[in-house]
């Protein structure tokens, strides 16, 4: 087994009196695609948010590359090289699809105080994002306002944003919700080429989408997490396949 | 002990303040719930009530119709009490005058029905202007609620005692109607969530409309009482909608005993500071704010709310 | 090749629209008595868009509503009446102390709202613009109390060869020009700055904002303390011309009308939005109060219709008429290319 670039240690969070993780812990190898699945409501995105800092959990332990990042707020998350898309597309949609990317680049957010000189000028930031456009296959949409974007292409756009901020680590909340066949097919081919030179954590409900890509895959339901292991070792589970969760697959 | 025992009479005015102020800022907050829009105009339009209520009970104040003579030689009390009546419903109606202009807003950034209010504001204190003058006015009080009584060799003031018993009385009827009715209850709902209303099949214009009516009641309400002890001037709700900002920030968003805590707070400070320093005595309650939202981010009471976003 | 490059830096500083803006403002003493106004009228107009153009790098570009901005106007013209008489009679040490005093009280209010946002940031900027007008009002053996700071003077400006009179109100309209467009160059450059584009995306994406790592509660409050610094030297301006600090511009209803000023010439859509809404604010005041007592009733109401019905307000009226024009240009291009061009 490969060292966890990140670890989480028995996560419990509560709201009111809605118990939405009861003792979670998950292990996320480095390189590896790691996939969550669960019925809605099961707690996936909350233990998402946990993860990357939105929320903080009531107990448990955050651990990312051996630092302690519990209850770390979403900026200090991010800094460390943890990039996050969203399930509900969450843009900036008055800037062009290449400001888009451009403000996501570590590299921009560096010189982010500086109030005098201009971003336009800076022909080899415009130059990686125009290539990390490219490679979500946006090449050409440089110039168009988030906001007038297609439903696709909006979505490529939102994961183009959490490639461009050259995280270590990826979160993916929910990639497939909306897209029909091609798009999860060509979706499926950009996630390929990213799990090459990324450590990839996946939501998803596409149970064909996660089973085909990857290497593990851990079930919450609950608020707890009831299975773990591989795609083919999930499949044979006898338990998971009466429980309904694995009919899809 | 003796500091405490001549602290009375101005306790009693930090009470009744404060009463007032959580008034004023129960209207301004089902408004904040049910459509987060804040209605900057809520000061002018608890001014609007005062000034109403002095040409109700008045015959030099506003009303000058030959007709109205029959009404003006009814006793002081029941001219009063029909003011108390009727000005909160003229009010009322300029509030959902005001709610109609909101529509428009509805939907959008949160800061345009702020804006059209601060317009509103405007309108509404230039009209008092018009039709009123500048000068200040004076409501007059029937004489059954006015001179002092002595306790412990301090005179308090009769008139605070009524306005303090009113204002309970108000906080307690507008309590039950959101605890025993249902549009009670819808109001409460739409305080959390406006989708949860409207799958309920509700009316939502209606209910807004309602709203807006009862919120702005209620300025006008706290105007009329507050008229005697302040008088009135044509920017009079200045004085009494930013303590009720204050009392909501203090108390919590969204939460009916937070105000009502934050706003008897308020008004004991402003009183208490009052007794030593007059002329601090509206600074006080700044910094009883600071202080409180430094350690309580969302107020004494607060939760998580919709104005967050 | 130098020229070029030159002219290309030029370009990030200034801009067609601006130029033009320069060209009409500083040239304001010259006409604006033979249109029927009066030159202090100019003075005052400068002063406030000033103002407004700050407080619109909050509003406009950051979505911040703040309704207590006032404060800070009022803050930079005690502090420039204050270092005058207690200091040193310098034009510059009190512009500068202003300047200063008003980002200092702001910067400080920032920490304490910069985590909020909407109405919230709202309701929490009018507590604390209240306060500093109680304070002002009541402090009278610093502010004057309600009689406000009298005998303030305008001092001669210096620049190193050369020392110019002020008192004269053409003096004062040139000084007030040339500040003018000294803050309006850097306020422009400071928009299309890296900073700038931050700003604006926080406005749009909070949120994402935060999970791209920007600590957005820094951005925030930088973006108040600009704005209250702005504000301040507004301020000092504005003691100047009156010769005097008074208590009335800190109130809530002024606080209010810098708001309406920038979002009635259409600050959210545009750069110029405060300096259209400003000069309309005081020619409808001068025009409607010359018939009409209670102007501020028909503007007010005039306001109420803008957020009703054109809430981008006059900028955003002319960028929809611009975008029609052009659309109809080229579709008039398209009708006159030849057919079969595929």
């Amino acid at each position: 087994m490969r060292v966890a670039l990140l670890e989480a240690h028995g996560l419990h969070k509560r709201f009111g009196d809605h118990v939405v993780l009861e003792d979670i812990s998950l292990a996320f190898p480095a390189g590896r695609l790691s996939g969550i699945m669960g019925p809605n409501g099961a707690g996936k995105t909350t233990c998402f948010n946990v993860l990357t800092g939105g929320v903080r959990p009531d107990r448990g332990r955050v651990v990312f590359d051996g630092e302690d990042i519990t209850g770390f707020p979403p900026h200090a998350v991010a800094r460390r090289g943890l990039a996050r898309s969203f399930q509900l597309m969450n843009l900036f949609d008055e800037y062009s699809a290449l400001e888009n990317v451009l403000l996501a680049a570590p590299a921009v957010r560096a010189r982010s105080f500086d109030m005098l000189r201009d971003l336009r000028r800076d022909a080899d930031a415009q130059d990686r994002a125009a290539t990390v456009l490219g490679r979500v296959g946006l090449r050409g949409k440089e110039r168009v306002p988030a906001g007038r974007l297609s439903y696709g292409d909006r979505r490529a756009l939102e994961i183009g944003l959490a490639v461009a901020a050259e995280p270590r680590m990826l979160f993916l909340d929910e990639p497939t919700s909306g897209l029909g066949g091609e798009g999860t097919a060509r979706l499926a081919e950009l996630v390929q080429e990213l799990r090459r030179v990324l450590t990839i954590v996946v939501i998803e409900h596409d149970m064909a989408f996660l089973f085909r890509l990857a290497d593990r895959i851990s079930v919450i339901h609950w608020g707890q997490v009831i299975a773990e292991g591989t795609p083919d070792a999930l499949r044979a589970d006898p338990w998971l396949a009466r429980s309904g969760l694995g009919a899809a697959v | 002990m003796d500091l405490l025992i001549t602290l009375g009479p101005h306790l009693l005015n930090g009470v009744a303040l404060g009463l007032l102020f959580a008034l004023v800022a129960l209207g301004f907050m089902l408004i904040i719930g049910v459509m987060e829009v804040i209605n900057l105009a809520h000061g002018s339009l608890f001014a609007l009530g005062a000034y109403v209520a002095v040409a109700l009970v008045t015959p030099e104040g506003g009303l000058r119709l030959a007709a109205l003579a029959t009404y003006f030689a009814f006793p002081l009390p029941a001219r009063f009490v029909v003011a108390l009546v009727v000005a909160p419903i003229v009010v009322g109606g300029v509030g959902m005058v005001l709610e109609v202009c909101l529509r428009r807003t509805y939907g959008r950034d949160p800061l345009y029905g702020l804006l059209l209010t601060f317009g509103a504001a405007l309108v509404l204190e230039e009209l008092i202007r018009l039709v009123w003058g500048p000068t200040e006015r004076f409501l007059p009080v029937p004489a059954a609620i006015t001179g002092g009584i002595t306790l412990g060799g301090l005179v308090y003031s009769v008139y605070r005692f009524f306005a303090s018993a009113f204002a309970v009385g108000m906080i307690v009827l507008l309590w039950l109607f959101l605890q025993r009715t249902r549009y009670g209850a819808l109001i409460k709902a739409g305080a959390h969530d406006s989708e949860m209303v409207r799958a309920l099949g509700v009316n939502l214009t209606r209910l807004r409309l309602l709203v807006f009516a009862l919120g702005t009641a209620l300025a006008a309400v706290a105007g009329i009482v507050m008229a005697p002890i302040w008088g009135v001037r044509p920017h009079v709700g200045v004085d009494a909608v930013v303590p009720a900002f204050v009392v909501i920030v203090l108390g919590g968003v969204g939460s009916f005993w937070g105000a009502v805590i934050a706003g008897l707070l308020v008004g004991m400070v402003v009183g208490i500071t009052g007794a030593f320093a007059t002329a601090w005595s509206l600074v006080s309650m700044y910094v009883l704010l600071i202080l409180v939202v430094t350690v309580r981010g969302r107020g004494l009471l607060g939760k998580k709310s919709v104005l967050e976003r | 090749m130098r020229i070029g490059a030159l002219a290309r830096g030029m370009m990030g500083w200034l801009s067609p629209a601006m130029l033009v803006a320069f060209a009409l403002f500083g040239t304001l003493p010259l006409w604006i008595e033979a249109v029927g106004l009066y030159r202090y009228l100019g003075i005052e107009i400068l002063i406030w868009c000033i103002f407004a153009l700050g407080f619109n790098l909050l509003l406009g570009y950051t979505g911040l509503p703040s309704f207590g901005h006032g404060a800070y106007f009022g803050i930079g013209a005690y502090a420039l009446g204050l270092t005058q008489f207690h200091l040193a009679a310098s034009l510059w040490v009190g512009l500068l102390a202003a300047t200063l005093a008003a980002a200092v009280m702001g910067g400080g209010v920032a920490l304490f709202i910069s985590h909020r946002r909407g109405i919230y940031f709202a309701l929490m900027t009018i507590a604390f613009g209240q306060m500093f007008f109680f304070i002002a009002s009541k402090w009278t053996s610093v502010t004057g109390g309600e009689d406000g700071l009298l005998d303030i003077r305008r001092l001669p400006a210096h620049v190193g060869f050369a020392a110019f009179d002020l008192t004269g109100n053409l003096a004062m309209s040139y000084f007030t020009f040339a500040t003018f467009a000294v803050v309006t160059v850097l306020l422009w450059r400071l928009v299309h700055s890296p900073f700038g584009k931050v700003l604006r995306a926080i406005k749009q994406n909070e949120t994402r904002m935060a999970y791209l790592g920007y600590r957005v509660f820094a951005y925030k409050w930088a973006s108040f303390t600009l704005s209250c610094a702005v504000a301040g030297l507004a301020g000092g301006l504005f003691a100047m011309a009156q010769h005097g600090a008074y208590v009335q511009v800190m109130n809530l209803q002024w606080s209010g009308v810098v708001v309406l000023m920038t979002l009635v010439g259409g600050g959210l859509v545009s750069f110029w939005g405060p300096v259209v809404g400003t000069v309309l604010y005081f020619v409808a005041r001068d025009l409607l109060g010359m018939y009409t007592e209670s102007w501020l009733l028909w503007f007010g109401l005039m306001f109420m219709l803008v957020v009703m019905f054109k809430p981008e307000g006059v900028a955003g009226i002319w960028q929809a008429a611009a975008a029609r024009a052009g659309a109809r240009r080229r579709a008039r291009a398209v009708a006159l290319q030849p057919a079969g061009g595929k």
